[in-house]
């Protein structure tokens, strides 16, 4: 990634199906408890025409994070490529931090038997937490680190329309930008081919 | 779709669809159905302009993604594409030269079009006129256009009607063999396509044979049996030729006719055993025969990796087995994609704990049975070895014996080549570059030789034969009413020896039509015709000589051999409008119909059913259930997304029976059945109809049955089963169910 930009989600809602593959993906790869979704697909005026539409919305790592910003208990940290993670160990369950996130992307798991992920659970782009990379207690309190992987997150990998884009935002916005330009061009075959090239009847 | 051009199947692929400039879904909604297809409709809108219009009975998601939609009233798809002709040929949008020389029988759909004026569309499709001139204006002029469909257009008694007229519309517009054009039909589940061309069906041979003595004498040679020993385990010789029963009807043979059932024709017995290998049949119409044709049996045996539901619906209590089948990734072979490509799949995992692959559970049948030797004989016959491997002999078994979609391209190494390489080739044409240069992707069938490319868009002519250009089939002989039914002067695949219309390839027609000379050897090793040749000759030379072995033929407006040989429109059997029922009413009640005597007229007049069951009935999908549901609903994450059955309702329906969003009610069918579901209002119905999903089961009529399930299988979500209220009602010529077309009456529970 680039020295000067942060990683970023993007949800193209021209491409947004709301086929849920974002959020199903992100809860079987952190095996998160029923009742958490640390992602979800939010579709509008459903059924509506010409007026329903579906994005999918998870924590959008601000670089300003309002959640940090009012943590009592100063839990929240940003890493250096702008992901917003949070240590369980210190976090209280207060939830101020739903207070001030302007997404909903903090979530509460009951304790006990199946509130295995802690206080407060968010979306972690993928990138585990503050315990040491890819050990145990990391997977079960955070769930996958397929960043330190060099893997995507796991909802953009699936995104069935590639709707949802995450990345260095200079790449995200490299990817909407041609997106936009290139509407109306004509399709995109590769120019590569075999010497007959498509044929026109008239 | 056979019966129009010669193959049934998708003509293009999900990829080409990118190249449309306007494409038309009738009755699909492949924004849920196919997430990932979708993508490519979303690129034909964003990159190349397309318009995507959308004519269903609800609004779907993928009506959320269009640019226009139609609230089609069900059932009426008919009037509706009559209408687009009308205004097509009204205003000389039709593609003239292309029906001269590529059609037969356009001039008589014209004279049926003259009837369907826009306020007449209107009355009977609840569209309204000027949308009606608006879309099909936009549709015929945007070229090249494609048309899609899926089960809301074939799941009617009318069905094979539907899925004529929709090609026919294409044919009008010339939008046939085109790039960006085409009739893809999407296929609703993994290897459909497949399964279809190995013909897991009752009424023909693998490979669309039929079940003439010639065909069974084929396959006797090709399996390496002997023909009287295939003969022999008939109960006599006459049943070798004829049709089965059908998947939706199965249960009719059970009951024999008794309490007031459908006359059975089954040789004066009924079917006692039943084996179900991967079908949710919990899935088709009118559960509660379906239940009572299980309860009927003498032995149910189930062979799925999850409980197959039938055995929780089912009252019986001895002799039904449930094996444990593998999944897809603990075995390996090859899988046909909607666009009629293959592609190979490897096992991941061996089987885990008892559970067996599909065919390993045949095998252990077969040998019980006492046919295992005859079974496998044909996967030796290649190399003469002295035992198989699996599934690569399999595979170049099909690829040895299967001509007539062309096949014989098909050898496992090709396939697996293919699979192994699969980023080498480009997403939306499907060409290869690099080592794969020359092929496409997955050889789309027909494949015609070990060399050739594959077929990416069927009757494109504006490429070579080898290149995977090929005209219409000739498949319904040479003339018919003294016009000549091969394609006129000039319309052959590009760099044709034969630049005109020819007959399909024998033995007798083929050194005259390709103008060559066999040599005396292949003379001696060449089969009969195209289908049944062995050697193969015939596809090398016609790939030598630039022509397509099936011939270069017009397809058929006019099915003459069909109940309608031009598509008419008939009304559902349950129709919500009396005074259409009188004016298109349905088919005479036809007998033996795949050995079960079938209701129309009487079933249709039986009673005003609109009466008493005023509301439209619509079965559609889910994004994150599939099929039956047995597979998904027992996935937290899945079940999770839609814990419980329901019912789409609009509220000033809803309102009307006082029922409230999240309230239980009650869905009452003309069958006499009924389900109750939890409302959930939407103003994606409108207010004469609701949608049901038809994913859900272990309920029925209000009856909880999970305490049926063996320990430990309970899946996470359970819930009534929609097709316990779908409506009698089945297509004239194949059987399939008018899930699409029924009626039911609403009350609060």
């Amino acid at each position: 990634m680039s020295e000067s930009s942060r990683l970023k989600f993007y949800c193209d809602e021209n491409r947004c199906i709301g086929c849920d593959g974002c959020s199903v993906a992100c809860a079987e790869a952190h095996e998160l408890p029923s009742g958490v979704n640390r992602r979800k697909v939010v579709t509008l005026n459903e059924g509506i025409e010409g007026l329903e539409y579906s994005l999918s919305i998870a924590c959008m790592h601000c670089t300003d994070a309002p959640c940090e910003e009012v943590c009592p208990v100063d839990c929240f940290y940003i890493r250096e490529d702008g992901i917003v993670l949070h240590d369980k160990d210190i976090c209280i369950g207060c939830a101020y931090c739903l207070y001030a996130c302007p997404f909903g992307a903090p979530q509460f798991p009951q304790d006990g038997a199946f509130g295995t992920k802690g206080v407060m659970d968010k979306c972690t782009m993928c990138a585990g937490g503050p315990e040491e990379t890819n050990s145990h207690t990391e997977r079960e309190l955070y769930g996958q680190n397929r960043i330190s992987e060099g893997k995507v997150p796991v909802c953009a990998a699936m995104c069935s329309t590639k709707a949802l884009l995450v990345g260095d935002s200079n790449e995200v916005s490299n990817i909407y930008r041609e997106r936009v330009l290139s509407a109306g061009h004509g399709v995109k075959t590769q120019p590569y081919g075999w010497n007959v090239a498509y044929g026109s009847k008239k | 779709m056979a019966n129009t051009w010669g193959y049934g199947a998708m003509t293009n692929s999900l990829g080409d669809i990118q190249n449309a400039k306007a494409i038309i879904i009738f009755g699909a909604n492949p924004a849920v159905n196919h997430p990932v297809g979708f993508q490519h409709f979303l690129k034909a809108k964003e990159r190349n302009n397309a318009k995507i219009i959308v004519v269903d009975p609800v609004f779907t998601k993928t009506a959320a993604k269009a640019d226009y939609y139609c609230r089609l009233r069900p059932g009426t798809d008919i009037p509706f594409m009559y209408g687009m002709l009308h205004l097509i040929f009204k205003n000389g949008w039709h593609d003239k030269n292309f029906i001269k020389d590529r059609v037969y029988a356009m001039d008589e759909v014209m004279e049926e079009a003259k009837k369907w004026n826009p306020k007449k569309v209107e009355d009977v499709t609840g569209v309204p006129a000027d949308k009606l001139i608006q879309i099909t204006r936009l549709y015929a002029q945007s070229t090249p256009g494609t048309l899609i469909w899926a089960m809301g257009l074939t799941q009617h008694s009318i069905g094979s009607s539907n899925t004529r007229l929709a090609p026919i519309l294409q044919l009008a517009l010339g939008n046939m063999g085109e790039e960006g054009g085409g009739t893809n039909i999407l296929r609703g589940h993994d290897n459909v396509q497949g399964a279809t061309d190995m013909c897991c069906l009752s009424h023909t041979l693998p490979g669309y044979y039929g079940l003439s003595d010639g065909s069974w004498k084929y396959f006797a040679s090709s399996w390496g049996v002997d023909y009287d020993w295939l003969k022999g385990r008939f109960h006599t010789k006459e049943w070798m030729n004829k049709k089965g029963f059908t998947l939706s009807r199965w249960w009719a043979g059970v009951l024999d006719g008794k309490n007031g059932n459908d006359k059975i024709h089954n040789g004066g017995t009924n079917l006692k055993n039943l084996i179900v290998m991967g079908n949710g049949i919990t899935s088709i119409a009118q559960q509660a025969k379906v239940k009572e044709g299980l309860d009927n049996l003498d032995m149910l045996v189930l062979c799925d990796p999850f409980v197959n539901e039938a055995a929780i619906l089912t009252d019986k209590q001895d002799d039904v087995f449930i094996l444990p089948a593998a999944t897809q990734f603990e075995t390996s072979g090859s899988v046909t994609a909607t666009n009629r490509a293959a592609q190979w799949r490897n096992k991941v995992i061996e089987p885990m704990y008892e559970s067996k692959a599909d065919q390993d559970i045949m095998f252990e049948l077969a040998k019980r049975l006492g046919f295992y030797e005859q079974l496998t004989a044909g996967m030796k016959i290649k190399e003469n070895k002295k035992d198989f491997q699996w599934p690569e002999d399999a595979t170049d078994e099909i690829a040895r014996i299967i001509k007539t979609i062309g096949l014989t391209g098909w050898t496992a190494k090709r396939l697996k080549k293919h699979s192994e390489n699969w980023h080498m080739f480009d997403e939306i044409s499907g060409r290869g570059y690099g080592e794969m240069k020359g092929e496409y992707y997955g050889l789309p069938w027909p494949c015609w030789t070990e060399k050739h490319s594959g077929s990416p868009i069927l009757y494109n002519i504006n490429r070579s034969v080898a290149e995977g250009g090929m005209g219409f089939r000739n498949r319904f002989g040479l003339e018919h009413d003294g016009v000549d039914l091969l394609a006129g002067k000039g319309s052959a695949p590009k760099g044709s020896a034969n630049i005109d219309g020819y007959p399909e390839i024998t033995k007798d027609n083929i050194e005259e039509v390709l103008g060559i000379k066999l040599t005396a050897d292949e003379k001696r090793r060449i089969g009969k015709n195209w289908k049944v040749d062995t050697s193969n000759i015939i596809a090398e030379k016609c790939m030598q000589r630039g022509m397509a072995p099936y011939g270069n033929a017009k397809a058929r407006a006019k099915v003459w051999t069909f109940p309608d040989p031009i598509p008419l429109h008939r009304e559902s059997l349950h129709s919500a409008r009396p005074d259409l029922v009188k004016e298109y009413p349905s088919y005479a009640d036809k007998g033996n119909h795949y050995r079960v005597d079938t209701q129309y007229i009487s079933k249709q007049t039986e009673k005003d059913w609109s009466k008493e069951f005023p509301i439209n009935l619509i079965t559609g999908r889910l994004v994150n259930l599939n099929g039956a549901g047995m597979e998904n609903r027992a996935s937290k994450y899945l079940a999770a997304l839609s814990p419980e059955m329901f019912c789409n309702i609009n509220p000033n329906l809803a309102g009307i029976h006082g029922i409230r969003d999240g309230s239980m009610m009650w869905i009452h069918s003309p069958e006499g059945t009924k389900i109750k579901v939890k409302a959930k209002y939407s103003y994606a119905v409108s207010e004469d109809r609701v949608w049901i999903p038809f994913h859900f089961a272990g309920h029925f009529q209000g009856e909880d049955l999970s305490h049926k399930y063996p320990n430990g299988t309970k899946p996470y979500a359970v819930g009534e089963s929609a097709n316990t209220v779908t409506n009698y009602g089945y297509d004239i010529v194949t059987q399939i169910p008018e899930t699409k077309g029924g009626l039911c009456r609403i009350e609060f529970a």
